[in-house]
């Protein structure tokens, strides 16, 4: 079954089309890579597909359902979580109030006005279990800006991972990273269930090759080639442009 | 056809001088992300400042341009140098701060000026009319106009031809990479604050030919001009102009036909443009 | 809006307790205080706590939910409108009808201006709850239906009737009735900012965008923050009303939309009862400098808020309740 399917999309900014006529889809559990030199619309595909930003033409479909137009809350309701290129936890904000923040927001009783937030035990049981399995929970009640970069990173994804979503959309989740946190990385998604979609965007080549089922070259916002590891690593324009402009 | 020429002339010259108010704000807005709330009682020091030179002391009133410009541009200056420069990306408190010169400028006017108003006059310069279809036409409106066109090109000139206007259009998309450019920011917002400052005093001298001088100008100044940004759009001269003529006008034509909507008129304009198109005008949509 | 240097709303954590010895102590002087107090004073007590609940319901969308609004006099003088018509052309103070109906029309309004004001975002959501204010400011000084034939505003406005035989307030239980009003509306809105929702503010303050792909309908959590903070600033007009016998366009107008902002500031922004600390600053040297030197009133309280700006920017609410929690857990350190 599909989870992701892009048709032509494009993406335009006065006359410069960041995307343009994208088109693949991505099966349930399937784990993809998007690579590409820096510029080659990557970020803009995320935004796209997560609904910051309004495609210009093209259709998207989540889970058989044509999610174009919907907003961002929305896609996030029906089962996408998002981990930015730049750390997006709330910074000013205490580890507990993240956990809070991040674990509310699809629940039906987020509007509730008059009871304290403290009431819900499910939710802040999850809180807790998850803040455990990140090893953040003795840290709760500090700032997330007092964190070290790595521990923001592995908490972004683990909330990101909390609200089971059904797709993953990880933006450059090695950027920043030591060797060893980002490994720590690797591991966490290759240990995500099989029902969980994941479309990483990366650089990092351990990261790529480490998780990747199957590789999507942008270019200049165009797919220049699109299948598994070897095929991209064996494939002569990619070596050329891509890999090329790395080394 | 007579009237309707007359009544776009009494708009275009109004809305020149909603331009002048608002371009200053609106380039500091853009280029500084801040709301100087202050900038009506700059433009009503410029106004006094003028109206005693040109006036008081019979001066000519090129001179009251300038001494009202001039005067404007140092107290701005002092206010971003001495305070607003301390608190950069912290809109609340520079909210605050340039509100509580509001109070202060108005009081220290008061004290200074007096309460009585400033009538509208006329420079010995621009004195009489010029007959348009038939019908005698103030030379000091005329003279507005002219003067604001000037000032728009001159305006729009050091916004899109120098490198101080790249510069303040750099650092609009990316203040981080404008300091890595070894751009000096600090001067540079120094000075837009300063030359902002002088335009609203220059505007203040121009409209109290037209409006007069009174104490509680600085608010109602400052509420026109924000409608005219949020019309025309935040950041560019242009934006300023468009946003100040098409006011002006429309002013204009309500005070002619609907007298008793006149003072609404304002309203709706910008109401229908934030349901239509919420960035103003010419504003970047983000 | 991100502030570099904001303290964060705390939230009582499960299991710990909520110091409650400074909100039991002020209660206790607000409840005692008067009975000691000349007519005169327990009349700026009240003005005090009418302008302490203003800026209080004002914070929830300045402070909590991050909009910087310039234009809550629009509600605040729509609550005393209310006041006002009823009594000019009614010739009814009942507290049963005014008091709902006030604060009904100021929250039609808030729910009309925050559909306009959140088409855009920022400080140029200030601009548009200024003008939509003034507007407001505009009418009142046209329609004639809103003024006393002959003058600006309404005047001759009195203080509430019950409608129970004998019962009449004076300074005194007019003070007691708006304590009350007060201590209620400061409950629900601290409910309010420990619920989930208004920790959801918090986070749109803090991130709207993550809001956003967390699942939250950013939108519509900013829209009712701000017409609930409408709705209260609204209950401060209709008791302002009933205390400053007249009501005039200035009561609708940005001067009288920057005092909350100015209370929120000055106390500190993200707690919820710094701005009542603000108010009492606010209150206390405004009636200090209108006797000493009311001309020049405004050039003082310009001052102040340079002051305050420039040498207490997290606002003097925020070291006094820091001060509380110190001598809390000091006492808590002693007894264990």
């Amino acid at each position: 079954m599909e989870a992701l399917r892009v048709e032509g999309l494009s993406k335009n900014f006065g006359g410069v089309s960041a995307v343009d006529n994208v088109s693949f889809s991505v099966e349930v559990g399937e784990r993809l890579v998007i690579i590409g030199p820096n510029g080659a619309g990557k970020t803009t595909l995320f935004n796209l597909i997560n609904g910051q930003l309004p495609a210009t033409s093209g259709r998207i479909h989540f889970l058989g359902e044509d999610i174009t137009t919907i907003p961002t809350h929305r896609r996030a309701h029906r089962g996408q979580a998002r981990a930015f290129q730049i750390i997006s936890l709330f910074l000013n904000l205490s580890v507990l109030d993240n956990g809070l923040l991040a674990l509310h927001g699809t629940k039906p009783y987020r509007f509730k006005l008059f009871r304290s937030i403290n009431h819900y035990k499910v939710i802040s049981d999850k809180v807790q279990d998850t803040l455990r399995a990140l090893e953040l929970w003795e840290k709760r009640d500090e700032l997330v800006k007092n964190l070290s970069y790595g521990e923001q990173r592995r908490m972004e994804i683990g909330l990101g991972l909390a609200l089971q979503p059904k797709l993953l959309l990880l933006d450059e989740p090695s950027a920043g990273l030591t060797m060893e946190e980002c490994s720590g990385i690797i591991d966490m998604i290759k240990n995500l269930g099989s029902d969980i979609t994941v479309v990483v965007v990366d650089h990092d080549m351990d990261l790529v090759f480490g998780v990747a089922e199957r590789i999507i070259v942008l270019h200049y916002g165009q797919i220049i080639a699109d299948g598994a590891p070897e095929e991209i690593q064996a494939d002569p324009r990619v070596r050329e442009i891509y890999l090329g402009i790395e080394e | 056809m007579e009237q309707f020429i007359i009544n776009l002339l009494n708009g275009l010259s109004y809305g020149m001088v909603l331009f002048l108010i608002a371009s200053g704000m609106s380039v500091v807005m853009g280029a500084m992300n801040i709301i100087n709330l202050a900038h009506g009682v700059l433009y009503m020091v410029g106004g006094y400042v003028g109206w005693t030179i040109a006036v008081q002391f019979g001066a000519p009133f090129v001179l009251g341009l300038l001494t009202g410009g001039l005067a404007a541009g140092l107290v701005g200056l002092a206010i971003e140098r001495g305070f607003l420069r301390l608190l950069y990306k912290q809109p609340n408190e520079q909210v605050l701060l340039t509100f509580g010169f509001v109070y202060i400028l108005t009081n220290l006017s008061l004290w200074i000026w007096g309460g009585w108003p400033r009538m509208p006059f006329t420079a010995k310069v621009l004195s009489g009319s010029v007959e348009i279809l038939g019908k005698a036409y103030p030379k000091a409106r005329l003279a507005t106009i002219l003067i604001g066109f000037i000032l728009a090109i001159v305006l729009w000139w050091l916004q899109d031809k120098t490198r101080v206007g790249a510069m303040v259009r750099a650092g609009m998309d990316n203040k981080e990479m404008t300091m890595g450019l070894g751009i000096n920011l600090e001067r540079l917002f120094a000075l837009v604050f300063f030359v902002a400052s002088c335009i609203a005093g220059v505007a203040g001298v121009l409209g109290a030919q037209l409006l007069g001088v009174y104490n509680a100008l600085g608010l109602e100044i400052l509420l026109l001009a924000l409608i005219v940004i949020i019309v025309g759009g935040v950041g560019s001269v242009q934006g300023a102009l468009l946003g100040g003529i098409l006011i002006g006008v429309i002013d204009a034509f309500g005070r002619a036909l609907f007298p008793k909507l006149a003072m609404f008129t304002m309203y709706f304009t910008m109401i229908i443009i934030l349901l239509v198109r919420p960035s103003g005008l010419l504003g970047r949509r983000t | 809006m991100k502030t570099a240097n904001q303290q964060t709303p705390t939230i009582p954590r499960q299991g710990q307790m909520i110091n409650l010895v400074p909100y039991v102590a002020g209660v206790l002087i607000l409840v005692i205080l008067p009975v000691f107090l000349s007519s005169y004073s327990q009349s700026v007590m009240t003005r005090f706590l009418i302008f302490a609940l203003f800026a209080t319901g004002y914070n929830l969308a300045f402070g909590y939910a991050g909009l910087i609004s310039l234009g809550h006099a629009a509600y605040f003088g729509a609550g005393g409108y209310t006041v006002a018509v009823l009594k000019l052309h009614y010739g009814s103070d009942l507290f049963w009808i005014c008091t709902p109906l006030g604060i009904l029309i100021a929250t039609i309004i808030a729910a009309i201006f925050g559909i306009i004001a959140l088409r855009v975002s920022g400080i140029y959501f200030l601009l548009v709850t200024f003008a939509l204010g003034q507007l407001l400011y505009s009418v009142a000084w046209n329609v004639s239906w809103l003024n006393t034939p002959g003058m600006q505003g309404v005047s001759g406005l009195s203080l509430p009737t019950f409608g129970i035989a004998g019962f009449t307030l004076n300074t005194t239980s007019f003070y007691y009735l708006v304590l009350l009003v007060s201590l209620i509306c400061f409950y629900l809105l601290f409910r309010i900012v420990n619920s989930p929702f208004g920790h959801a503010l918090v986070g749109i303050r803090e991130g709207e965008d993550r809001m956003r792909s967390l699942g939250y309908n950013t939108w519509l959590y900013k829209y009712l923050a701000f017409v609930i903070s409408g709705a209260f600033s609204g209950i401060a007009g209709v008791l302002f009303g009933y205390y400053n016998y007249l009501i005039s366009p200035t009561h609708l107008g940005v001067g009288t939309s920057f005092l909350p902002m100015c209370m929120a500031i000055i106390g500190g922004v993200g707690t919820l009862l710094g701005p009542v600390i603000g108010a009492a600053v606010i209150i206390f040297v405004e009636l200090y400098a209108s006797i000493m030197t009311p001309e020049r009133w405004p050039l003082i309280l310009g001052g102040l808020f340079v002051v305050a700006i420039m040498f207490a920017r997290e606002g003097i609410g925020v070291y006094l309740w820091r001060l509380c929690n110190k001598v809390g857990h000091y006492y808590g350190s002693t007894k264990s």
